[in-house]
């Protein structure tokens, strides 16, 4: 590595990944390391995760820095996620970043987790004013560049698609993440069993769906007039349709001629498929965030950090609060204009 | 189909339906078609675009009864998902607001907030509120197009969550002109609705606030 290099590290720290990401002010990521904490049973229980956090953020860093071949001491700037997330988790981030801001006498920057998802994918499918359906465990976004902010154009009413999906597997007896296992089963079926579709707007709803699928296998007919892969497979193929249905208003209102698809719920082929179509129809240029950048990464934070910190400057150490609730379009984008 | 019905040329290629304009016996029209949407499962789709072809219809036809300018129907074919309509010629206020002065600005929302309170009074819910679904003509007439979302309710949830769409379309898409049209949306609103039933009215506008709090990333203290 080229030591005259400037460098940033980035932690993400809002909910189940604690992440690192080495990279140097060009967007050159040098290292990646994610640390992901998977409950034994249930979902992410804050106290839990916080504390696989605590107890690994000190290898995870390590990993990263000797992954980038460098020494913390090259590190120029740090960059953290102060929003949006769970508050104990993303304390721990900004705690590890305020100590080695001080420790290593460097400027530390906070940046906003979504837009950190948007800017990663910016860099990584070299693509300049996206439309972006960022959808994951936590969130569920239709969003793009508009009047200096990245707008909010729809958006879930209640629960995220991710939360959903993985809410409705552990139920059926799956395993966290379920997200996965409910793509696999829904491919060996074709019996589509009605469920509420619910679009207001451009904005979702997936509460009644989750509720309604849920009521689908407790009933008596499940395992005999239907089964789990059908349930899976009408599922993924209601809620799916419904993003879908959104993107392609919001791509139609805002005359984008590229869409972004990014987060956790980006890796599912049957998603990509159905987005992909609808770019086809747009004449718009379709792009997945690379799977190792989609879900939560360090690398995005540290790149956002720089984009900001080039325009700004770093934070003052009292400035660095989290904003567990913040929204992506409350925040100034000084580098998009 | 008739020769006397001829589709001419394809004039918007929306979300949800591509529009033909064309020629319905000796009338000028619109074809407005909800394409397949390939993307999404066949039993899935086809009840998506009937019902909506059919609720589209229907609507047109209703709130035409309290003096709405919307688009005449001619024909419905829910087999293919098309409705023929009146062609308006005009722009939509989406692109024609930028070169509007202010004052016409306002005068416009006012009168758009004043036809929005007469539908939600009479249990009209649009759905769909956007610059982009609003038609300014030539001769300084609002026309109100696409139903497709249109639903049939009295209640104040309903009636809010259809401001709270304008409220963010105006956000995102006229940030700069928000504060003016958007109060400019309710000064007429009010005014109509309070013809009816003041504390209705208030409970409507009031609760907008609330969906706002419920939303995603709200900050604890703006909460309700």
């Amino acid at each position: 590595m080229d030591s005259h290099k400037k460098i940033c590290l980035g932690i993400e720290s809002t909910a189940h990944t604690f992440g690192v990401g080495v990279l140097d002010f060009e967007g050159n990521v040098y290292s990646l390391v994610n640390d992901i904490f998977t409950p034994k049973e249930g979902g992410l229980h804050p106290v839990l995760v916080k504390e696989h956090h605590l107890n690994n953020f000190m290898i995870t860093i390590k990993n990263a820095l000797s992954k980038a071949n460098c020494s913390i001491k090259d590190i120029s700037l740090i960059a953290f996620s102060d929003s949006p997330g769970l508050g104990q988790v993303l304390k721990i981030g900004a705690l590890i970043a305020r100590m080695l801001s001080q420790i290593l006498k460097i400027p530390i920057i906070g940046v906003n987790h979504c837009i950190a998802h948007i800017e990663i994918g910016r860099l990584m499918c070299n693509i300049e004013d996206p439309l972006t359906l960022y959808v994951s465990g936590g969130n569920t976004i239709v969003s793009a560049f508009e009047s200096a902010r990245y707008q909010i154009f729809g958006e879930t009413l209640d629960l995220s698609i991710g939360n959903m999906l993985d809410s409705f597997a552990r139920d059926a007896g799956l395993a966290h993440p379920g997200g996965p296992k409910i793509e696999k089963l829904a491919q060996k079926s074709n019996n589509y069993l009605e469920l509420p579709y619910i679009v207001k707007g451009m904005d979702l709803s997936f509460s009644g769906l989750y509720t309604a699928a849920k009521r689908l296998i407790e009933s008596e007919q499940y395992g005999k007039n239907y089964n789990l892969s059908d349930v899976a497979y009408s599922v993924q193929e209601t809620c799916f349709a419904m993003l879908t249905e959104v993107t392609e208003r919001a791509l139609a209102h805002t005359e984008k001629k590229e869409v972004l698809l990014t987060g956790g719920v980006a890796a599912n082929k049957r998603l990509q498929k159905m987005i992909e179509y609808i770019c086809k129809e747009h004449n718009a240029r379709f792009e997945v965030v690379p799977l190792k950048y989609a879900g939560d990464n360090g690398a995005m934070i540290g790149w956002t950090g720089i984009l900001r910190y080039k325009m700004e400057g770093g934070q003052k150490l009292s400035d660095t609060f989290i904003k567990p609730k913040e929204r992506m379009d409350q925040i100034t984008v000084p580098w998009r204009d | 189909m008739d020769s006397n019905i001829m589709k001419e040329k394809i004039i918007h290629k929306g979300a949800e339906a591509t529009l033909y304009y064309g020629s319905w016996f000796d009338k000028e029209v619109i074809f407005k078609y909800r394409i397949p949407k390939k993307y999404r499962i066949e039993e899935l789709d086809k009840t998506i675009r009937n019902d909506r072809t059919l609720n589209e219809a229907r609507a047109l036809i209703r709130v035409k009864d309290y003096g709405l300018n919307v688009p005449q129907v001619y024909e419905i074919d829910t087999k293919n998902s098309i409705i023929v309509m009146k062609y308006i010629e005009g722009e939509k206020l989406r692109n024609a607001l930028e070169s509007l002065d202010n004052s016409r600005k306002e005068e416009i929302f006012k009168e758009i907030g004043r036809y929005i309170a007469i539908l939600h009074m009479n249990g009209h819910i649009h759905g769909d509120i956007t610059t982009s679904n609003i038609i300014l003509t030539k001769n300084h007439k609002i026309f109100f197009i696409d139903f497709g979302l249109h639903e049939y309710s009295d209640s104040i949830e309903d009636k809010s969550v259809d401001l709270h769409l304008l409220k963010r379309i105006l956000i995102s898409t006229h940030g700069k002109d928000f504060n003016m049209c958007f109060n400019a949306f309710l000064r007429g609103y009010h005014q109509e609705y309070c013809k009816e039933a003041t504390e209705e009215c208030r409970q409507i506008i009031k609760n907008i606030d609330v969906i706002e709090t419920r939303g995603r990333y709200v900050k604890k203290e703006e909460r309700l």
